[in-house]
């Protein structure tokens, strides 16, 4: 109920902030409506001020929320900024869009599931493991990317951009449903070993039922705790779309909201990131409404509980090797220069003067590499860093971070940095907010159940029995116990949020050029990718790198976990 | 006879709806052993946390060396506490798992602001039958006997005058019992100890209790004197 409750609350705070992005932004917008409206007017100040009272911003923050929320109610979302027109319209055209592409992209996602799961309904015992692991953490962006290179620049059986017909459709919907694919794949394979291996399965054997008669049986046994697992794929869909769109120029929903946060135009963004999100939202509600139904009421209860998503254990080595091959890459470009500009070697091939060869500008692609590795590290750590202070804090309050965790968890990171790249400008700053935003949840989780679990450890009252004042027990106690798993799991993390740094970058919500950034990287090679393959390919082989240590990465993540849990079952079997 | 070291009368402990204590009234005079005897749920795991004021009662009084111990606030009690220890029944579960052996026995010193020395935690580690290298392990490396003797030495680095020993042996192999039973019955001679002692096994209160009360739902229903002490000179 708690929970609930601070969830609902927690939606409402992103509404009231998604109804006062204006008010947030805090810069005077009046001067880029001016420019974008007509380019010869002066910026005088009458001027200005006409386009003040015509915006409404004037007014206080409360009486703009209260506007655009009453407008809300009557299905108007105001103006365009730029261009004047009804906002609603672009986005109901944008949405057709998406949702087209959406609806492509999960039946490239179901398909991919059966792939998965195929093999281990027919061999029996065996998960799908690394390979789909890997699959799902690919970030969409790289994968549209990539997609775009071999298939529409080097092959040239697709169109590399637009929507005119269904040709276009089919790389973004890969890009798009891939992922997702991956990730639905994975935990059906992961929890159709544990039903095979119930009673009822001997059971049925010995009594002579067929094989496929078992398989459809535990196939329907799996699906419907899987179902909810739908409404977190979609959400991670809005994400992507944002990227993909891009990528492709697919005039979407997404693309709208991106293009709309780059030009300040508040109301378009407020209408579409409303959009996306009442669209991951609906998702997870009709996904929930499915799994009501295929379960039937009396049935709730006895429903198979899917295990939590096995890390995958890859060998040892592989993490190790990633590192390895990141870092001396990394070492290698550090001691190169990455911001001289030689316009005589542009787009010069590797060579061993640049053994990555040169970009757009003649700058050395490899020195470009290692700087933007260090400060994406960088500020992958202070993320890290401020998710670790965050979720200790909230690991305290177990109720308040629950709900707060589910609203964090229902919105993408791409979605969140486009908010406060509209609120904030575009810059590093805001895109490590908007990341640490979104990856204390699962931080946060992991320090409610230590704390839970250290709280009703018997030998916190033998601690008070000697005399421990309660600071004495926090501090060297509870907090050390407590801090150094969820450090280590921060620590783990840090790959991931990187990558989603990247994808920031990518889409120019992050650090801004000439940094030498990774996403920015790939983002800028784009343009020229025909001539210098070699200069994407870098960054991009770089960042798949990245995605697969951060897989490797996090399955050691769990391994103190199951330590403490072993422990206490045996402790509490001594107190019995 | 002197000042009595525990005075407990009419204490009351509430679980919810149901009463665990049920105005249990017992006193314990200094280097006296008094045993609290009875079936699983009557009642004796809820009187030593009371008495120990780790659960505040619901009713009645708790006095120790004759001080109103329910009256007080957390905060007075804290330089009380070590002079009355309790030895809980789970030898693993009152030990931090993180903590050296030397450091949760020097604990209760460092809380006072001291600072032992290697040879005060060497001793305490001696006086209770363990070799003072166990210092470096952790309690998981440590057998439940073992375990258990540490949580006796840090019980006696506070220097306290009565012991809560709730089931103390209760968790232990047969063979190990007789080991902690007689260790506690040394310290108990040589420092003048009282004990609170816990047990559900008759057998064990017979051959170390000077005096038992037995506890049914909560209520006393008899107090009877041993052989052992019957025959001992008053």
């Amino acid at each position: 109920m708690r929970a609930a409750a601070t969830r609902s609350a927690g939606l409402l705070a992103v509404l009231a902030a998604v109804g006062l992005l204006p008010w947030l932004s805090g810069r005077d917008p009046a001067l880029t409506v001016l420019r974008a409206r007509s380019a010869e007017q002066e910026p005088t100040r009458e001027a200005l001020d006409a386009v003040r009272r015509d915006l409404g911003l004037d007014a206080g923050p409360l009486a703009l929320l209260g506007r655009w929320a009453a407008g809300l109610g009557r299905g108007d979302l105001g103006a365009s900024w730029v261009s004047g027109t009804e906002v609603l319209p672009s986005v109901l055209a944008g949405l057709r869009v998406s949702l087209a592409l959406m609806g492509a992209a999960l039946a490239v996602a179901l398909l991919l599931t059966v792939v998965l799961v195929v093999p281990v309904l027919v061999r029996g015992r065996a998960s799908a493991g690394a390979g789909a692991a890997m699959l799902a953490a690919v970030p969409e962006f790289l994968l549209a990317t990539a997609g775009l290179l071999v298939c529409g620049v080097w092959l040239g059986w697709l169109p590399t951009s637009g929507w005119a017909g269904p040709e276009h459709l089919v790389l973004p919907a890969v890009a798009l449903g891939v992922p997702a694919g991956g990730l639905l794949g994975r935990l059906v394979a992961d929890a159709l070993p544990a039903v095979l291996d119930e009673r009822w399965v001997e059971l049925w054997r010995g009594a002579g039922v067929s094989r496929a008669r078992i398989r459809a049986a535990a196939l329907q046994r799996v699906l419907p705790p899987l179902v909810p697992q739908f409404g977190m794929v979609a959400v991670g869909l809005t994400g992507g779309a944002v990227a993909v769109e891009t990528v492709f120029a697919v005039p979407g929903i997404g693309r709208t909201a991106l293009g709309a946060a780059k030009s300040q135009d508040l109301p378009l963004l407020q209408g579409a990131v409303l959009a996306l999100l009442l669209l991951g939202l609906l998702t997870g509600a009709a996904a929930a409404l499915v799994r009501r139904r295929l379960l039937g009421p009396a049935l709730r209860d006895a429903s198979l509980a899917l295990p939590a998503p096995r890390p995958v254990r890859t060998h040892p080595a592989v993490p190790g090797v990633l590192a390895a091959v990141l870092l001396t890459a990394i070492g290698w470009g550090l001691s190169r220069d990455p911001y001289t500009v030689r316009t005589a070697a542009r787009l010069a091939p590797p060579s061993w003067a640049h053994p990555l060869g040169t970009d757009g500008l003649g700058r050395d692609v490899l020195a470009r590499l290692g700087h933007g590795a260090a400060a994406t590290v960088g500020t992958a750590a202070a993320v890290c860093l401020l998710s670790l202070a965050v979720s200790l804090a909230l690991g305290f309050l177990p109720a308040v971070a629950a709900g707060a965790a589910d609203i964090a968890n229902a919105l993408p990171p791409v979605i969140v940095g486009i908010l406060v790249a509209a609120a904030a400008g575009p810059g590093t700053g805001g895109a490590a907010l908007a990341v640490a935003l979104v990856s204390w949840p699962p931080l946060a989780a992991h320090a409610a159940a230590l704390v839970q679990e250290v709280r009703a450890s018997a030998y916190l009252t033998a601690q008070r029995a000697i005399g421990a004042p309660p600071w004495w027990i926090l501090t060297r106690h509870v907090l050390p116990s407590v801090a150094a798993p969820v450090a280590r799991h921060a620590l783990l993390r840090l790959p991931g949020i990187a990558l989603a740094l990247a994808s920031l970058g990518f889409l120019g919500l992050g650090a801004r050029p000439p940094a030498p950034e990774w996403g920015l990287l790939l983002d800028e090679s784009r343009a020229y990718v025909e001539r210098a393959p070699w200069a994407a390919l870098a960054p991009a082989v770089a960042l798949a790198l990245l995605a697969g240590l951060a897989v490797s990465g996090a399955s050691y993540a769990q391994r103190p976990r199951t330590g403490t849990k072993a422990r206490t079952r045996r402790m509490s079997g001594v107190g019995a | 006879m002197s000042e009595p070291l525990l005075e407990v009368r009419d204490l009351v402990v509430r679980h919810g709806a149901t009463t665990a204590v049920d105005h249990v009234s017992f006193s314990l005079a200094p280097g006296e052993t008094l045993a609290l005897n009875g079936p699983s749920g009557c009642g004796k795991s809820s009187t030593a946390l009371a008495v120990l004021q780790l659960r505040r009662p619901d009713g009645g009084q708790v006095r120790f060396e004759g001080r109103e111990l329910t009256t007080l606030t957390e905060r007075e009690l804290r330089p009380l506490r070590p002079r009355l220890q309790p030895v809980f029944q789970d030898p693993y579960g009152s030990l931090s798992p993180r903590q050296r052996i030397r450091d949760a026995v020097a604990e209760p010193l460092r809380l006072r602001g001291r600072r032992p020395t290697p040879g005060q935690v060497a001793a305490l580690l001696e006086r209770v039958g363990l070799d003072p290298s166990y210092g470096d392990r952790r309690p998981r490396e440590l057998s439940g006997g073992q375990c258990q003797r540490v949580g006796i030495a840090r019980a006696l680095a506070g220097e306290p005058r009565l012991l809560v020993l709730d089931e103390p042996v209760s968790a232990l192999d047969p063979s190990v019992r007789a080991g902690v039973l007689n260790l506690l019955a040394d310290l108990r001679d040589e420092r003048g100890l009282g004990y609170l002692f816990i047990c559900h096994d008759r057998d064990v209160v017979r051959h170390f209790a000077d005096r038992v009360v037995e506890l049914r739902e909560g209520r006393v229903t008899s107090e009877w004197r041993p052989r052992r002490s019957a025959a001992a000179p008053r």
